[in-house]
């Protein structure tokens, strides 16, 4: 070849056409898009996340969740994501709108999180009580969903004001999941066990924030205690299974999960994050966040374990992803399943 | 010399090299041996920690419980640093310290400025020991192959700086009015990095992109990084070293023209297809699995000029280490692409997509195309900057065969492993785990190929060691792999 000149030109041209057409030209297409919502501007999605929920995505980062877990739920023709209830509809671009970093992922040594939050029971899509007081304090100036976006608008005024929490977030699915999960945590994967996946579709209007469906009022009542006061000698803040563990992908299984994976699923490849909790012996009352461990990870009598400020983060960001929402732009495969459907 | 009218420079026939072409020679050697070895001894110590990090990381893949009380021993941040160790401190060092030779050679000039190249490769150095530290104390950014943070990227990118302005001056200086093969690939590769490096940095942490327009600049970044940064510098090398150490000219100059046009052109559209059903335009997606079909384009010809420039030669294999590795990995370039091609394809991309298939594919394009043809070149460049031969033909042996057998047993068992993960995981009737206990067993065999890999990694590091101590063999013969049988056809080997 001779010259320089043409090789430059070459050399900046080929590069110069792939930086455009693969970075700027989509930043055109899909770089600026809004959240979405109805004609008279309620029903917004998706909504920023909460100072709590962005640090949650920063421990994400930082222990590398990602190179494990993805975020994006393919299209029906293309994959069988959403038979394995992994999300009712594709992801599209909107739903990553105020994610910064995006967690897509390229790999699934475990499930896809794109709806964890969504999976879980009803009372649990706040984040957990200690740590939700702190957000809710301190973002003001985003006034209607300080917690995160995917909490229901009812669950955001049960955080402001925690006496409202038990009429406007029974939890439906608690004493109905109880067979299923507890005669085979091993099955946490599977569509048949995965009692809060098609629960949690938000509704149209902030007023049914949760199907009214089973809930007993004793049932109720035993998970509204969390909130307003633990009761530490009488018994774990959830719903008990037979197993002792919390319902799936409520915020304190995915602590107890953290903690322990295999405690949960025999079959789990997830390192256990115990650098994210604290031991600490127990000085007058057992804390209400104390993680409900069994067996061999049970701490010492006289001691509990506790989620350090980021394992607390970590969760809220985990509860806030939720990608149930229908978007205008995704045909969603069960758009008139408001209702749970009952797993195959 | 050059009967076909190919204007080569370098690869010309030594035989015909008089005196003072081989005294010109000696003299930039010389005057490329600190810089350069300061590159390739960076670049052993990043291997040799690189190797410990990923033999944690296979293991501790399937021994999930060890080390789960230290937060800087947790899988997922040992994971990034092994990658970012092997990506910047290994691979690119050494892939520098090559380039910085074959362009001193190829300008026929000794090298000038080598201050600039040692304050880059401190600079480097500094760069990928706080990025790493950075990362396992928890500052990851969460973007493949940009998890270093920011304070380390910038340093980084000061060391880049340094020796991509080296480069430049270097050309300036250069003698004669043909630019040979492989200095387009180098020219190439130090012009693309910084603008890569650039575009990645400020579209993600600087003036972010929205949504998921990150995960496309990230994957168009790794992708980008891969094939114009490694791929340009590997392909670069080989264009020199299989010619050289035949002692005969490229086979088809145009082959080669075609080649790297059509290479610069296509591979720097691929990447999107790594993203591939994601929530993203279809249009960006396709277009990078056509473009990965057009790669096929690039390696036929390369791949078959190569094939042309050895016919005949094949035999030299059993002698060279500089051509067997150099050659296992210019084929490792054509079967680096056809997989590639294979799991672009979206109808196989449905099931390896999310599987460990995809660590198969950058192992292959970073190990068994890059990695050999830089060890190839190191067994070429390092005795004429020492000025000593390497002292054990049976450790080159060792090297080359448990690099060939590590990789290649990694690549088989993740490919193998990455199918049946993705087919378990594609049956909405299987429980997820089930896809994710498929694995199991094939990646224990991949911690088998690691100590394999470790093994090669450690022996090389010890040969290297002993160059650098000055106890190679004194002998104006190079180490044959095996005794040369007196044929004369392998005297410029």
């Amino acid at each position: 070849m001779k010259g320089l000149v043409p090789l430059f030109l070459g050399i900046f041209g080929t590069f110069a056409f792939s930086w455009v057409g693969l970075t700027v030209i989509p930043n055109w297409q899909i770089g600026h898009l809004n959240p979405q919502m109805e004609e008279d501007g309620t029903d917004a999605y998706p909504m920023p996340q909460s100072g709590m929920v962005e640090r949650g995505a920063r421990v994400y980062a930082a222990n590398g969740c990602i190179y494990c877990h993805s975020q994006q739920v393919r299209a029906d023709y293309a994959a069988n994501d959403i038979d394995r209830k992994w999300g009712d509809r594709r992801s599209a671009p909107r739903d990553y709108i105020f994610e910064r970093p995006v967690f897509l992922g390229k790999m699934r040594m475990g499930q896809d999180l794109a709806n964890i939050g969504a999976r879980a029971p009803a009372e649990q899509e706040s984040p957990p009580p200690v740590g939700a007081a702190t957000p809710a304090a301190s973002p003001a100036q985003q006034g209607g969903a300080p917690a995160s976006s995917s909490a229901p608008p009812g669950a955001t005024s049960a955080l402001a004001n925690p006496g409202s929490l038990p009429p406007s977030a029974p939890p439906p699915k608690a004493t109905a999941s109880l067979p299923t999960t507890a005669s085979s945590p091993v099955a946490a994967g599977s569509p048949a066990a995965s009692p809060g996946s098609p629960t949690q579709k938000p509704p149209a209007s902030p007023a049914p924030n949760a199907p009214p469906a089973s809930a007993s009022p004793a049932a109720a009542a035993a998970n509204a205690t969390p909130a307003a006061s633990a009761s530490p000698a009488g018994g774990p803040p959830w719903p008990v299974q037979t197993s002792g563990q919390p319902p799936m992908y409520s915020a304190a299984w995915h602590h107890v999960h953290l903690f322990s994976p295999r405690s949960i699923n025999v079959d789990s490849d997830m390192p256990s994050y115990r650098f994210l909790y604290r031991a600490r012996r127990i000085s007058d009352a057992r804390s209400a966040d104390a993680l409900q461990l069994t067996g061999s990870d049970a701490p010492p009598g006289g001691w509990e374990v506790l989620p350090t400020f980021d394992a607390k983060c970590l969760v809220a960001y985990l509860m806030s992803l939720n990608q149930s929402h229908p978007v205008k732009e995704v045909r969603s495969v069960a758009p008139a399943a408001a209702s749970p459907a009952p797993a195959k | 010399m050059n009967a076909t009218g190919i204007p080569l420079k370098e690869p010309s026939v030594s035989a015909v090299a008089g005196d003072t072409e081989q005294e010109e020679r000696a003299l930039i050697d010389a005057s490329t041996r600190v810089p350069v070895l300061m590159f390739y001894t960076s670049a052993m110590a990043w291997l040799i920690l690189g190797t410990l990090l990923a033999g944690f990381v296979s293991f501790k893949l399937h021994t999930p419980d060890m080390f789960s009380e230290i937060s800087f021993l947790t899988w997922g941040r040992v994971r990034p640093a092994h990658m970012n160790v092997m990506v910047y401190g290994w691979a690119s060092m050494a892939g520098m310290g090559t380039a910085i030779w074959l362009m001193a050679r190829l300008c026929r000039t000794v090298l000038r400025y080598p201050l600039l190249l040692l304050a880059g490769a401190g600079f480097w150095n500094l760069g990928v020991l706080l990025g790493v530290g950075g990362i396992l104390l928890g500052d990851s950014t969460g973007y493949q192959w940009l998890e270093f943070p920011r304070y380390a990227a910038i340093i980084l990118f000061i060391a880049y700086t340094l020796v991509a302005s080296w480069a430049v001056l270097m050309f300036r200086y250069r003698r004669g009015e043909q630019i040979y093969i492989t200095q387009w690939y180098l020219l190439g590769a130090f012009l693309w990095f910084p603008w890569l490096y650039t575009a990645g940095q400020l579209m993600l942490f600087v003036v972010p992109v929205q949504g998921v327009l990150q995960s496309a600049v990230g994957w168009w970044y790794a992708n980008n990084l891969l094939f114009l940064w490694f791929g340009a510098i590997g392909l670069g090398t080989a264009y020199y070293m299989i010619p050289k150490v035949i002692g005969r000219p490229v086979y088809s100059y145009h082959l080669a023209t075609i080649g790297f046009w059509t290479y610069a052109l296509f591979s720097s559209w691929t990447g999107m297809q790594r993203l591939v059903d994601g929530p993203f335009p279809a249009w960006m997606i396709t277009a990078s699995i056509a473009a990965t079909i057009l790669t096929i384009i690039p390696v036929a010809t390369v791949g078959l000029n190569h094939h042309m420039t050895m016919q005949g030669y094949f035999p030299l294999l059993r002698y060279s280490p500089t051509l067997r590795f150099t050659v296992f990995g210019a084929m490792s370039y054509t079967v680096f692409s056809l997989v590639g091609v294979l799991i672009s394809l979206r109808s196989v991309a449905r099931y390896v997509n999310f599987t460990q298939a995809s660590i198969a594919y950058s192992h292959l394009g970073l190990y068994a195309f890059f990695t050999m043809v830089i060890f190839g070149s190191m067994y070429y460049i390092v005795p004429r900057l020492v000025g000593r031969e390497w002292r054990y033909a049976s450790l080159i042996k060792l090297h080359f065969w448990a690099s060939a057998y590590g990789i290649g047993l990694m690549t088989l068992m993740l490919l193998a492993g990455g199918f049946l993960q993705g087919a378990n995981m594609d049956n909405p009737s299987l429980v997820f785990s089930e896809s994710t206990e498929t694995i199991l067993p094939y990646l224990r065999g991949r911690s088998l190929s690691g100590i394999l890999l470790t093994a090669s990694h450690f022996i090389f590091a010890y040969h290297f060691g002993l160059m650098l101590l000055g106890l190679g063999r004194t002998s104006t013969v190079p180490t044959f792999l095996n005794p040369v049988e007196a044929e004369g056809s392998e005297a410029h080997i």
